[in-house]
């Protein structure tokens, strides 16, 4: 081990450029030092200014990490920032008072004794998640010692909701990038007339345009021209540190950004989102201070940051030359320049290298990187020749001392995006890279993506994409702008070098190691997705920006294939971590209230919710208990009168002079005869044969019906119906009128009495006989009234319009005061109706169950020329059915658990039915319910039994049905209250 | 007891911000929900309204103003709407329906929204883009906001967003409250 080296600050003089804000300093603390940098600074970059370069600890064997990418993939130097947990230090922008910590240690991140793990690695092979876990009794205790050393940051329960917005935007053309390539693109496609939004995930557009730059301002003066224009042009939307996190069907684009979630809608998508520079594999390869060369290009151009005093620098393009003379050119020594490559032809860049002094050691590699004493940076770089089978010449081995080793020998496209587009892409060996073969239609690549890296080139490339996208959209013709070939191949074919004592890392976030590689092939996981799964490459929070062109590499190399045979894993949406506050976002849950709310609040509803709707289930009694509650509703309704708001229900009407036709063909009974003025009964099947609603229709006029349809069902019936008229064009129309009315339903022995002083309607069972429907004015407000009797009551539902409905509710509660009229909720219309042996839609009946076993074969009229469920009930009817619904009751004398809706009707041991409704009937003073049974049960007086919670069996009688008025005494005249 | 006509949106919570009212607010916003409406729709409706003496919009999802204030909405293709003086809709309401002519009781909930912030408000609420909604083409829009159906008449005043809004009462208290929430959060 080398003597540790001092790291000094690292602040640069003014670069032009720059991000910083110098006049504006920010104090924040990391790990309970406190720090000071610039406003426009990140996390990282102010640290590393300061001299800090052990940002963050890895993932497993807690070894010391620091700037890698500082492109929002440095996975290892995530912090905690209060309550925040994983701030991303390589891209989060410094704000005053931020308190950071790393996540993931134990101690802290100078010391962090979990630094442990590292030494018993041999305990820790690829896979022994799988390995050892598999044991169901110990799982417990693995998971427990598992959670407590792993994970990334900590949630704050007590964080205060916060609350970001969702919002749709369009626009004609989407570019992805505001790198030059994006640039160019997104300026030839308004120049052609488009709405263009270009988006970058950066704080500043640009990209490589400004920090690429081999100390040559012609290059970043190119870009800033570009910018100038894009700025300026009326048609460009310029939106900075937005992330398009995914790609859906027809170019719906999420943009998140610090604030919220935008799903852009685009006619036509330009992907101009660059590459990932891709680190070079060898032993030491993570230590504090080596770093790919784009991102200390970055904290240079950027932060004004010197990456580091003494610098090697690994090679395998120009860009690592471009790289090295911009280290030069702030005041950084390159010891040298390794390059992989033996066979490179002598160009400016190197020229300019050689002119200053640097020495270029070409087909050479770094075997190892030697760490300072404590491995918390680096100290020297072992340099080897590479023999002609690609490995090192380890007898050759020259030791250069340095502080920084700059990674840059190669890329891969970043081609997410690309992919979840469908994008078929093909690998190229001039370019050693994935490029797009076959884009989808309206998708258009450019830039380092597309595979082109020449400057030059990707300006030309990205005006042929703007123009190509603007022609998807009707704004002139197919581009013809030629884009010139690669000149080099920007990526090497195999930058990894083994070493026998391994910590080579090919994948940071998961601290996977060459050896792991081979070792997962040896195991039989030669597959690419057996391969990621099993060792995990990829899976961490970079999801394999950094490792899975590597780790492909590896794999094909492993197995004997070429890298496009192994193929590629698709990362799905979003293919980069959003916050789950962007995610959960505001969301929007429609409620529908009835007009009568305001009365039900200031009774004291409790509600419940029956669809979209709410309603009220009971209305509280201070001091009572909502069983009591409920049970004294049902009575009021029984021995007085009650008041319910059904304005839930479905009400449809149907007009026209094939109304009735209309109706005979969607419902099983018959409408045509129905006379004007009264109402039937009404049950609807699919065409299967299943009941799938039901209700009341009533005749207004020969060729006018209005009816109701279940509460949760309107919306679907009504769609349903309009879609049926719509193939059989009868000479009628359908109108949803479910909102437009207010219903409520006064029901009970004293309904007539309250209503008759409300309206001069006649109603008298004879001129308004039971199911009749008449049309009057109530309280003065018009009104549509039916004489049902759901709840087994003589009563009334009443219609009239919404904006009256509250008006309606007073008048009756008013004229029903002396009565002591009650208003009730569902859960008591639930029992009555229940008395009544009434079904309802739903609950008593499922998604397979037809007429025959519902009891409902009696409205069935199977002689009708044609009704929907009439050809499988046809064949339905000649088997007998499996389950009938029957009522049963326990007896008085019960007093156990109580079956509850859902539990098993058992027969010999073997479930054969279940308990659709059940309740404790206050009418009857005992439980009865509805159930489906064997048919050979359904006979009054069988005995069934009824597995409960507790796995008991309770014993009920089968009884006929209505419980209560089985000869419905009720709705006639002079009948008994 | 209440005897009048209840609005849907009587109960809704209006933030103080937009409550006010005031002509120079980001938004401001109306309940219209009691203005005298009428509708219906079929394939004979055109021919009755025009009988009825109204102007009709020639294209289907468009508006047309009535001369003594109001509008005719066509919604889709065989179906209006109409909002005008209590005369008129009463007279519109006396008129026997005609053959394929089926009435629509319109108990909407009616907002109008108006202000500089309106444009930011459907980006938030609704996935149609109003941005390319042609206005001298008096569109109507049926769409859906905030997870509600909603009927949508685009427009401007003196160059300010006036859009009016029309959906089924029974959603019209959480259309509100969600809309003006919206607009009044610290977020928007």
């Amino acid at each position: 081990m080398m003597a540790p080296q001092k790291h000094p600050g690292g602040r640069l003089p003014e670069v032009a450029g720059e991000w910083i804000d110098r006049s504006q300093r920010i104090s924040f603390s990391f790990e309970g030092e406190t720090f000071e940098g610039y406003k426009g600074d990140t996390v990282s970059a102010a640290l590393w200014a300061a001299g800090t370069h052990t940002l963050g600890r890895s993932f497993k064997y807690h070894r010391p990490r620091g700037v890698l990418s500082l492109a929002n993939h440095d996975t290892n130097t995530m912090m905690q920032c209060g309550g925040q947990p994983n701030v991303r230090a390589d891209v989060t922008a410094l704000t005053t008072g931020m308190n950071l910590t790393a996540v993931n240690t134990f101690g802290g991140v100078k010391k962090d004794y979990a630094q442990l793990l590292g030494r018993v690695s041999r305990l820790l092979p690829v896979g022994f998640y799988y390995k050892a876990f598999h044991g169901k009794r110990l799982f417990p205790t693995w998971e427990k010692m598992f959670r407590a050393i792993t994970g990334l940051g900590k949630l704050d329960l007590a964080a205060p909701r916060r609350h970001t917005p969702k919002r749709y935007d369009f626009c004609d053309v989407l570019v992805i990038g505001a790198g030059p390539s994006g640039l160019a693109a997104a300026l030839a496609a308004a120049e052609r007339g488009a709405d263009v939004a270009i988006v970058d995930e950066n704080a500043r557009a640009g990209g490589s345009g400004h920090y690429q730059l081999g100390n040559d301002a012609e290059r970043r003066a190119r870009t800033d021209a570009l910018l100038a224009q894009l700025e300026a042009h009326p048609r460009i939307r310029l939106l900075t540190g937005t992330l398009a996190a995914a790609y859906y069907a027809d170019h719906w684009i999420p943009l998140v950004d610090g604030q919220k979630l935008t799903k852009m809608r685009a006619r036509s998508v330009v992907a101009a989102t660059g590459a990932f520079e891709q680190p070079a594999v060898f032993r030491h390869n993570d230590l504090p201070g080596i770093m790919l060369a784009s991102a200390a290009q970055r904290l240079i151009y950027r932060y004004a940051v010197k990456p580091c005093e003494r610098a090697v620098v690994l090679a395998a393009n120009r860009d690592a030359y471009r790289a090295a003379l911009d280290l030069l050119a702030h005041g950084v020594a390159v010891a040298a320049v390794v390059d992989l490559r033996s066979e490179v032809d002598a160009d400016a860049l190197e020229s300019a290298l050689r002119s200053k002094g640097v020495e270029i050691l070409k087909g050479h590699c770094i075997a190892e990187a030697l760490p300072t004493r404590g491995g918390h940076g680096v100290a020297a770089a072992r340099i080897a020749p590479l023999s002609a089978d690609g490995t090192p010449d380890l007898a050759r081995v020259r030791e250069v001392g340095c502080d920084g080793i700059l990674m840059g020998v190669g890329w891969a496209p970043a081609a997410n995006l690309l992919y979840q587009a469908g994008t078929r892409m093909r690998f190229s060996d001039e370019l050693q890279q994935f490029v797009p073969a076959q884009l989808p239609e309206g998708v258009f690549a450019c830039g380092k993506v597309n595979g082109v890296f020449d400057l030059d080139a990707r300006l030309a490339d990205g005006t042929r994409a703007g123009e190509d996208a603007a022609a998807h959209v009707g704004l002139g013709r197919a581009s013809t702008v030629a884009v010139p070939p690669e000149s080099e191949c920007p990526s090497h074919p195999w930058p990894i070098v083994a070493h026998p004592a391994g910590r080579n890392f090919v994948d940071f976030d998961e601290d996977l190691q060459l050896k792991d590689f081979a070792n997962a092939v040896q195991e039989g996981f030669d597959n690419i997705e057996l391969m990621k799964r099993f060792s995990t490459n990829g899976m961490g929070p970079s999801q394999g920006k950094h490792s899975n062109m590597n780790g492909l590499r590896i794999l094909a190399r492993l197995t004997g294939k070429r890298p496009e045979e192994v193929g590629t894993t698709t990362a799905r949406p979003f293919f980069h971590p959003v916050p789950m506050s962007h995610l959960a976002g505001r969301g929007f849950n429609p409620v529908r209230h009835t007009p009568m709310r305001p009365r039900h609040v200031s009774l004291g509803a409790e509600w419940m919710p029956a669809g979209s709707w709410q309603r009220p289930a009971y209305y509280r009694v201070a001091g009572q208990d909502s069983l009591t509650t409920i049970r004294d509703e049902v009575v009021a309704v029984r021995t007085g009168v009650g008041l319910i708001d059904v304005g839930t229900l479905g009400k449809l009407e149907v007009i026209g002079p094939q109304a009735a036709e209309f109706l005979e063909r969607v419902y099983v009974s018959r409408y045509a005869g129905l006379k004007v003025g009264m109402t039937r009964y009404a049950v609807m099947c699919d065409e299967s044969g299943v009941v799938i609603d039901d209700g009341v229709v009533a005749r207004l006029a020969a060729d006018h019906f209005y009816f109701t349809t279940t509460t949760s069902g309107a919306a679907t019936i009504y769609r349903e119906l309009t879609r049926l008229n719509t193939l059989w064009q009868l000479d009628c129309g359908i109108v949803n009128h479910t909102g437009a009315f207010a219903a409520v339903n006064l029901a009970g022995p004293k309904s007539r009495e309250v209503l008759s002083g409300l309206t001069s309607l006649d109603l008298a069972g004879a001129a308004f006989p039971y199911l009749a429907v008449r049309e009057a004015e109530v309280a003065g407000i018009p009104a549509r009234l039916m004489r049902v009797g759901f709840v087994g009551e003589w009563g009334y539902e009443i219609h009239v319009p919404a904006s009256h409905g509250l008006a309606l509710w007073d008048a009756l509660m008013q004229a029903g005061a002396p009565h002591a009229i009650r208003p009730f909720g569902v859960e008591a219309q639930r029992l009555l109706r229940l008395e009544k042996g009434h079904i309802i839609i739903g609950q008593d009946t499922d998604g397979l169950t037809t007429p025959p076993e519902a009891s409902l074969d009696w409205a069935v009229k199977m002689d009708k020329p044609f009704f929907v469920g009439q050809r499988s009930l046809q064949i339905i009817k000649q088997r007998p059915p499996k389950l009938v619904l029957a009522g049963f009751e326990l007896g008085e004398a019960f007093s156990g658990t109580p079956p509850s809706e859902c539990h098993l009707v058992i027969v010999d041991g073997e479930m054969a039915g279940r308990v659709t409704s059940i309740g404790w009937s206050p009418t009857l003073g005992r439980h009865v319910g509805l159930a489906f049974v064997p048919p050979e049960f359904a006979t009054p007086g069988s005995r069934i039994s009824i597995r409960v919670d507790n796995g008991e069996l309770v014993s009920a009688s089968v009884v006929r049905t209505p419980f209560v008025d089985p000869d419905n005494l009720k709705q006639k005249d002079g009948a008994p209250a | 007891m209440t005897t009048a006509r209840m609005s849907p949106l009587a109960a809704a919570v209006v933030p103080a911000a937009i409550a006010t009212a005031d002509p120079a607010a980001a938004l401001t916003f109306e309940d219209r929900s009691l203005l005298p409406r009428f509708g219906c729709k079929g394939r004979g409706a055109a021919a009755w309204l025009a009988a009825a003496g109204l102007p009709l919009p020639a294209q289907p999802n468009s508006w047309t103003a009535l001369p003594e204030g109001g509008l005719v909405a066509r919604l889709g293709v065989t179906e209006y709407l109409i909002e005008g003086s209590s005369e008129l809709i009463a007279r519109l309401a006396r008129i026997p329906r005609g053959e394929g002519v089926y009435p629509v009781l319109r108990e909407d909930a009616a907002i109008r929204l108006v202000g500089h912030a309106l444009p930011e408000l459907m980006r938030q609420s609704c996935s149609m883009n109003f941005a390319a909604v042609a206005l001298d083409g008096c569109p109507v829009v049926l769409t859906s906001m905030v997870g509600v159906g909603v009927i949508v008449l685009p427009g401007e005043t003196n160059g300010i967003p006036d859009y009016r809004i029309w959906c089924d009462g029974t959603w019209g208290e959480y259309l509100t409250e969600t809309l003006l929430g919206i607009a009044a959060a610290p977020e928007f």
